[in-house]
């Protein structure tokens, strides 16, 4: 394993690196044991549902709909503060009139050519 | 006529915590007797319910007299088919008893569990989890999800839809990314200015009007025959 080369433009794998074999506290082993044991555990749930004959409907990912509801409710937790008050006017308010300016001087510009 | 149907088993992840000491091995369906069943119909269960509950709630709340009719379709009333409100994503944990409990909705350990910090973006108590794609992911090992290389339950990283592999890939690069973006921007930003010079200076074999012959085109340009043709000097020896 010494000799081990990573392939090209691709991360090592957590299982080869070298920190997780050697120097270990029994600290990381044991939190190391919890990590396996909630993927264990969270792997059983879903092969319990998946191999269940009697089972008819999808199987509910609580973890999607976790997500799926975070990212689409940010404004219940949103604060004014300044950056987001700096970012809502770079993106919302000043192109309104950096766009009004840009478009009407152009129009003007071009109203003589037509209209000559 | 009521549809009566069981209430919803607890979801799966309040349920992983005491799956050792629940003896029985088999998952918790609502159990349906017989003659609870009014008619079979081709919705599911669950959908039916929803839809009944939901349509119960809305003709509910638009007949009671205290609230006007508009605002009354955004009551506070929510179906209950879904994940209860202590399963969905909530504020930023301010104690350590409130930290616990999102690191257990979260299914992740709760010295792992660390929240977005709080600058009013909207996070609320989601964690933070390392910002690596998909793509570095362990392909040989057996995801539940093979595509996605992830298992179900694992916690989904905010961007998750970026990081997937058909999209954004955070693999090392073969030289360092500031050595890349340099050489880039270098190689883009040099040909624009040589360009631009190159428009402010122009440099091209020397050129004159054109000249034209017959008296500059005198009679081709509708001009009077019995008129002399002016003369026209192109050039000074």
């Amino acid at each position: 394993m010494a000799d081990y080369r990573e392939a090209p433009l691709a991360t090592r794998p957590k299982t080869l690196d070298p920190a997780e074999y050697f120097n270990l506290s029994l600290n990381q082993r044991r939190a190391e044991e919890e990590r396996a044991g909630l993927r264990a555990q969270l792997k059983r749930q879903y092969q319990m549902q998946l191999n269940n004959p009697h089972r008819k409907e999808l199987i509910e990912d609580p973890a999607l709909t976790r997500w799926v509801y975070a990212r689409t409710n940010p404004y219940n937790h949103f604060r004014a503060t300044k950056k987001t008050s700096l970012l809502g006017g770079l993106f919302g308010v000043v192109p309104l009139f950096v766009l009004y300016y840009v478009l009407k001087t152009d129009r003007e510009e071009k109203r003589p050519c037509i209209y000559s | 006529m009521h549809l009566q149907f069981g209430c919803n088993p607890p979801t799966k992840s309040q349920r992983r915590r005491s799956e050792e000491k629940n003896t029985k091995k088999t998952l918790d369906f609502p159990k349906l007797s017989p003659d609870a069943c009014v008619f079979h119909c081709s919705m599911s269960p669950q959908q039916l319910n929803m839809a009944a509950v939901g349509f119960r709630n809305w003709a509910r709340a638009l007949s009671k007299g205290k609230q006007p009719g508009f605002s009354a379709l955004f009551s506070q009333v929510r179906a209950a088919s879904g994940p209860s409100k202590g399963m969905l994503p909530g504020p930023y944990p301010q104690t350590p008893e409130e930290r616990a409990a999102a690191a257990k909705k979260y299914n992740m350990r709760v010295e792992d569990y660390e929240p977005i910090p709080d600058n009013g973006e909207g996070y609320g108590d989601y964690p933070q989890l390392p910002d690596r794609s998909q793509h570095e992911r362990d392909p040989w090992y057996s995801w539940d999800h093979p595509d996605l290389r992830r298992n179900w339950g694992e916690p989904i990283h905010w961007d998750f839809d970026m990081f997937i592999r058909n999209r954004v890939d955070t693999s090392p690069s073969p030289v360092a990314w500031h050595t890349m973006c340099k050489h880039l921007f270098g190689f883009v930003g040099f040909m624009l200015l040589m360009f631009y010079l190159g428009e402010k200076f122009p440099s091209y074999q020397p050129v004159a009007p054109k000249q034209y012959p017959y008296s500059n085109l005198h009679l081709e340009r509708g001009e009077d025959p019995e008129k002399q043709p002016e003369e026209v000097k192109h050039f000074n020896i």
